[in-house]
């Protein structure tokens, strides 16, 4: 590229929160996680997380603002973990021996996440409903039969999802 | 726009019935064409059908089971973590994936539908959304080089800056913060900052960085600027912190180096493909020694410190 900017403070801002906070923040993360490993590993991705958002060298309250990424990211494990087992039994569950490759694997669970992302904040009715159309491809008969609810209501609630979801790729 | 979008949900939802009639398609049809607001409405919600498509068989049963199963560890994760039901549903990590990414340290090249050819640098996003009238290419973020084929179709770079239309050409954009660099390398491109009237033309062997609302001063194209592309980073008389600052784009984790050491000057030839052979040779280069604390930090420090 023509033009280099050094960012020599951002650097050094990051250096000192990791010096002064880490051990802190290794501390906080294991006493909630019960789990030394998953304590370094969400500690060390808080840390990239700070260095890619360059806001090092400007924070206010540095152990507020790590605990509120870690925080993020100890959600995140759960969502990937809980995903990851219940998406496992059902592989088990299907007659067929089908063994996705790593590769496939990982960009299934990723795929999940993000679904599953997305759906945080619906009702639960709305939820199954757009499940139901969406994802298990019934049709808006079928899926009021299965919930036991109007073709109507269907259609409500297909709509309320719907608008959710492309309300929620802006935020 | 929320408007047009509940619009566009409720054509969905009548064209997705199976009982839908030709006269009932024949208005959706007529409603996309009114308005090209309306077409980009559409979009979206097909966007959103593409990507749940890739879910994999039973994910609905999938997705509830995992919610069940979390419920309860959600509870007691709440209060571990001092947040309510809305603290989980309000974090969301980053949005949903654009078309193309690179993680970092890696790169791609790609051959777009027309024959356009496009490199992904480290650490980088697109999304390309070719239609009838137009070639778009979103840099969300990092570094693209461009190479256009021939079309009717004019093809513009967008970034959160602005505008760059190509005029056949081969040029690259990065995206730093706010503001985008632009370097031509053969032919030319047209700038055009979102928030800013003024339009500048870059011709070939020139650069310049602009923002939504400035346009900064052309400037001569620094040599093989354009060379991460094919793997390498060049320096000409650079500061080691500008060398260093280079290769950590490259690295997950941090690079950085001492202060007494920063304003030595180097030029060199690096690979950017394993940046650890590129830090020996800057050892063996300058009198200066990486100090790894974790595969994720390292510093280059004066020799005999520490």
């Amino acid at each position: 590229m023509s033009t280099v900017v050094p960012d020599g403070t951002a650097h050094t801002g990051l250096e000192t929160l990791y010096r002064e906070h880490s051990g802190w923040l290794h501390g906080w993360l294991r006493q909630r996680l019960n789990n030394s490993a998953d304590a370094a590993d969400l500690a060390q991705d808080t840390f990239i997380r700070v260095l890619l958002a360059r806001t090092a060298g400007t924070l206010k309250e540095p152990r507020h603002y790590l605990a509120t990424i870690a925080r993020g990211l100890t959600i995140d494990l759960y969502r990937r973990r809980s995903l990851e087992s219940a998406y496992l039994e059902a592989l088990a569950q299907q007659p067929e021996r089908y063994a996705p490759s790593a590769e496939t694997h990982a960009a299934i669970l990723d795929t999940l996440m993000a679904i599953d992302r997305m759906l945080d904040g619906l009702g639960p009715r709305t939820r199954a409903v757009f499940l139901a159309v969406q994802l298990d491809g019934l049709s808006y008969e079928k899926t009021g039969e299965r919930l036991g609810v109007s073709v109507s209501t269907v259609r409500k609630h297909l709509a309320r999802a719907l608008m959710h979801c492309l309300l929620v790729e802006d935020a | 726009m929320k408007a047009i979008l509940s619009a566009a949900v409720d054509w969905y939802v009548r064209l997705h019935d199976s009982s839908v009639d030709d006269a009932t398609r024949a208005a959706w049809q007529a409603w996309c064409m009114a308005d090209p607001r309306h077409a980009a409405a559409w979009a979206r919600l097909e966007q959103l059908q593409g990507r749940l498509g890739s879910a994999p068989r039973g994910a609905a049963q999938t997705l509830e089971n995992a919610r069940r199963d979390r419920r309860h560890a959600v509870k007691a994760l709440a209060l571990l973590l001092g947040v309510g039901a809305v603290g989980w549903q309000g974090y969301r990590a980053s949005p949903w994936s654009a078309d193309y990414a690179t993680r970092i340290g890696e790169r791609r090249r790609l051959t777009l539908a027309d024959g356009t050819r496009l490199d992904l640098n480290t650490d980088s996003r697109v999304d390309v959304c070719y239609d009838a009238g137009q070639r778009l290419i979103q840099l969300q973020r990092g570094e693209i080089l461009v190479e256009t084929a021939k079309d009717a179709r004019p093809l513009s770079v967008r970034t959160v800056a602005g505008d760059i239309l190509a005029l056949g050409t081969r040029f690259s954009v990065r995206q730093d913060n706010g503001v985008s660099h632009v370097a031509v390398a053969a032919h030319a491109v047209e700038v055009r900052p979102s928030r800013a009237s003024q339009v500048v033309r870059i011709d070939s062997g020139y650069s310049l960085s602009f923002a939504a609302d400035d346009i900064g001063p052309l400037q001569p194209l620094a040599p093989a600027g354009q060379a991460w592309a094919e793997g390498m980073l060049v320096s000409v008389d650079w500061r080691l912190d500008e060398v260093v600052h280079e290769l950590a784009r490259y690295r997950p984790g941090y690079l950085g180096c001492a202060g007494e050491v920063a304003g030595l000057r180097l030029s060199g030839a690096f690979n950017l493909d394993d940046t650890d052979v590129a830090l020996a040779s800057l050892e063996d280069a300058l009198p200066v020694r990486a100090r790894r604390m974790t595969r994720y930090w390292v510093r280059l420090e004066p020799i005999g410190k520490g």
